[in-house]
């Protein structure tokens, strides 16, 4: 087990180490200054190239490239270029609240959508297998801001119930910061639920139609064994991989998700730096971000390695 | 049953319902993702300015909601005189007031060092105002004196709570060090509480303002970059005041909601079409006549709407000290623009380039544009980027024709020297923002920068505007103001007018009560 982990863990590096080139080279075709940003749009051409020296901007791009890749190795992420904070220190501020939402709404699209892709391919073609087919679409088909603004104006508006701009609330205010989530977990949820449902009920079908579940009912075994020992269990291996694939998905739309709702989170933090030219902040979210998928990935193939032992074995 | 289910999901809204906002606090929602600074001498951006104007004081002040450098009154000095020549100024402080947490009582030094701090390129991003400060010093504990190389057009202007004009605590700055970005401190109503990233923060009202401790408790700036969560906030009752898009659509649907208004308001962000004169075949001064001739300029206020846009007079904005109305083609014939065109040789038109930033409130009044000099046979390509990557471009000479949108601080020399002065000239050194090699006028611009006369002055700037105009080194296009609206049951306390640090100013006198 140990071995095996390792080995996945080495081959993550290299793609770590594509990720930051690329990050790096492309946050720099992007045209833009980021130092009329931080000077305003009536500083002139002389105080302008200041700033850049003073920032390292007018070194030759290998040099800065150096320096980056240096800085990152040794855990250093830089200081914003805007603000002059730390970017470690800005990002770990805010990304509990993505982590929470992401978590949440991934647990929420299991817990709803496995049992509905597995009610689903038992009746296929029936009133149910309709609905899941119908509600997994309209989870795919709406892009995650429209959803969340019907959410809004039904929820919030309509019925007051939750309120319109979420907050980070401590955790000592367990139900503001219940209600605070519910909306943004529900929004993403829905989708991550379409893809699960979608992916559970096709691989049950699969499962249904092969020889093994024909003779496991043939000897006698009730219905609901038949679909949890020996369906499901093959289910599981697609369903990872999906939650798996899916979870970058996740993270994107969770940046549209948190835009909408007003949550703190990576999703405000990296649109206010693309939008601020905010070099050393996007590298630094980029890196997280890439960090954060190598590490989904990584539990994935150990997932694997866990619910199919003929994993491990190859 | 249903009355169970009815029941219940009474007893489910009742016990969820969101708390209706503090008495005492006051909600203002911003369009950004999250704060820059409240360094005064930094803040530059739309979501920094505002709040300047809760935390600090100057010298001098605009009186709440006016952007009339005539109207300046005193603030923390409480008189001044100035010698004949205009190079000495000395003002005299007012007693007992008090910085922010405890930071001590304000003296001559904090005004000296705020001064010369705002001067410094290091620490402020408006050092270029004060480049005619020659020496500024303490007399006493309470009296300053500033020294000019040269006089400038308002100096109270300068030393006004407006940019490099806060005075800051020197002992806050110099304790804090970079920490003071966040958490800066004055003298004004409003001192800064917690601050949380991407969120809020909060200001607490000055209990030792020296002009009475404010009647709000607090304010709670929050940001929202996105547009629709901010109108259903404002909408469901959670802000109290709100930033507000610069869109007649958008104006009119949020004056309709219940109990909401909305104040449009100065400055206004004057519209300017450059044309860069150092490109054929705008090098001719016929080929711009024309093209001035094919344009429209109600066309935009009609686009726009009244309510947000008024029609331009000049190519600086109408509330300048300095501005003169001048001749400008009112209505587009683009046949006689077409006529004049084949007259300096292009009977079969032109193509010109423009690099246009993809900002939607700019993009389309560059279409509508584009559609007006279609008629008249000139082709505007335009070549749309995001605002950053237009805001590098146009530095960069890169442009046949610039479209750009800005105010300045309300005295002519800013917006002449900025966009029309030899010296601002894009891709020199010394570069602003003149996209258009505009050259005609910078003696008159210089003179009147230190003319002592007033008529004399406002000649020189009147002379300055009609010699641009002749010469079309640009059209303007509409004049835009800034909206922000507002719940009923706040009362800022006077009447807003103008906003100079583009938010309303919330002092100590304004409230918000029960709805």
């Amino acid at each position: 087990m140990g071995l095996y982990l390792l080995k996945r863990a080495l081959y993550t590096l290299p793609m770590l180490l594509g990720v930051l080139t690329l990050v790096f080279v492309l946050v720099r075709i992007v045209p833009g200054d980021p130092a009329i940003v931080i000077m305003g749009d009536n500083a002139t051409a002389q105080a302008l190239a200041e700033l850049r020296t003073r920032l390292g901007l007018d070194l030759p791009i290998w040099r800065q490239y150096i320096v980056f890749m240096g800085d990152v190795l040794t855990g250093d992420l830089g200081r914003s270029l805007v603000t002059n904070r730390p970017v470690l220190a800005d990002v770990a501020a805010v990304l509990p609240y993505t982590i929470e939402l992401t978590v949440t709404s991934l647990a929420l699209g299991i817990v709803t959508g496995v049992p509905l892709g597995i009610l689903a391919a038992r009746k296929r073609d029936g009133v149910l297998d309709w609905v899941a087919r119908l509600v997994s679409l309209a989870g795919l088909s709406f892009p995650a801001f429209i959803s969340a603004i019907l959410l809004l104006l039904f929820f919030s508006i309509q019925l007051g119930w939750f309120p319109v701009l979420s907050r980070a609330y401590p955790l000592d205010e367990p139900v503001e910061r219940l209600k605070s989530l519910a909306l943004p977990a529900i929004n993403l949820g829905l989708i991550m639920m379409a893809y699960i449902t979608r992916v559970t009920r096709s691989s049950m079908l699969k499962a249904l139609s092969e020889d093994y579940m024909r003779t496991a009912r043939a000897k006698g075994v009730p219905g609901f064994y038949v679909i949890w020992r020996h369906g499901f269990r093959n289910v599981l291996i697609p369903v990872i991989t999906v939650i798996g694939l899916y979870f970058g998905v996740l993270m994107g739309n969770s940046v549209l998700t948190e835009i909408v709702f007003n949550r703190p989170g990576l999703g405000k933090l990296i649109i206010s730096a693309l939008d601020k030219r905010d070099y050393t902040m996007l590298q630094g979210l980029m890196v997280i971000y890439a960090f954060i998928i190598a590490i989904v990935n990584l539990a994935t193939d150990l997932a694997y390695g866990f619910v199919d032992p003929r994993v491990k074995a190859k | 049953m249903r009355h169970l289910l009815l029941a219940s999901t009474m007893a489910i809204t009742v016990a969820l319902a969101v708390p209706a906002s503090a008495e005492g606090v006051l909600s203002v929602g911003m369009a950004a993702p999250d704060i820059g600074q409240v360094d005064p001498h930094k803040a530059t951006t739309t979501q920094d300015k505002p709040m300047t104007g809760w935390l600090f004081n100057g010298l001098v002040r605009f009186p709440p909601g006016s952007d009339d450098l005539g109207a300046l009154e005193p603030d923390l000095a409480e008189s001044w005189e100035k010698s004949d020549d205009g190079l000495e100024w000395t003002f005299h402080l007012r007693e007992g007031v008090k910085f922010h947490h405890g930071y001590g009582e304000l003296t001559a030094e904090d005004v000296v060092f705020s001064l010369n701090r705002a001067a410094n390129p290091d620490t402020s991003s408006f050092s270029g105002d004060y480049a005619a400060f020659e020496k500024v010093e303490a007399l006493d504990d309470k009296t300053v004196k500033i020294t000019l190389s040269a006089p400038v057009p308002s100096l109270l202007g300068l030393v006004a709570n407006y940019h490099g004009g806060n005075i800051v605590s020197k002992k806050a700055v110099e304790e804090l060090g970079a920490d003071f970005t966040l958490k800066a401190v004055g003298t004004g109503p409003f001192m800064v509480g917690e601050y949380s990233p991407q969120e809020s923060i909060t200001f607490d009202a000055n209990p030792d303002y020296f002009r009475g401790k404010p009647k709000l408790d607090q304010i709670v700036y929050r940001f929202i970059p996105s547009d629709s969560a901010r109108d259903l906030a404002m909408q469901s009752g959670e802000l109290d005041v709100v930033y507000g898009r610069q869109d007649q659509q958008w104006i009119e649907r949020v004056s309709a909601m219940d109990g909401v208004s909305v104040d449009v308001v100065r400055p206004a962000e004057l519209q300017n079409i450059h044309f860069n004169m150092s490109m054929p075949p705008l090098d001719d001064i016929a080929v711009r006549k024309a093209i001035a001739t094919a344009i429209d300029r109600q066309q935009f206020v009609d686009f726009l709407g009244d309510a947000i846009a008024k029609p331009a007079q000049s190519i600086i904005p109408a509330g300048n000290l300095g501005f003169a109305p001048q001749d400008l083609v009112e209505k587009g014939d683009p046949a006689k623009a077409k006529q004049m065109l084949a007259d300096a040789g292009y009977p079969d038109g032109i193509t010109l380039k423009m690099i246009q930033t993809s900002l939607p409130s700019m993009l389309s009044v560059a279409q509508v544009l584009q559609a007006q000099l279609a008629e008249a046979g000139i082709t505007l390509d335009l070549e749309v980027v995001d605002h950053q990557t237009f805001h590098a471009n146009i530095r960069k000479d890169l442009s046949q024709v610039v479209y750009y949108s800005a105010a300045r601080f309300p005295v002519a020399d800013v917006y002449l020297t900025q966009f029309f002065h030899p010296r601002s000239i894009v891709g020199t050194p010394t570069a602003a923002t003149n996209f258009s090699h505009c050259d005609v006028a910078g003696d008159e611009i210089d003179a009147a920068r230190v003319e002592q006369n007033a008529q004399k002055q406002l000649e020189l700037w009147k002379t300055a505007q009609q010699k641009i105009v002749d010469e079309v080194c640009a059209v303007p296009l509409h004049e835009q103001l800034i909206a922000w609206a507002k719940r009923d049951n706040v009362d800022y306390g006077y009447d807003l007018k103008a906003a100079m640090h583009l938010g309303p100013i919330i002092n100590e006198n304004t409230t918000v009560s029960d709805e």
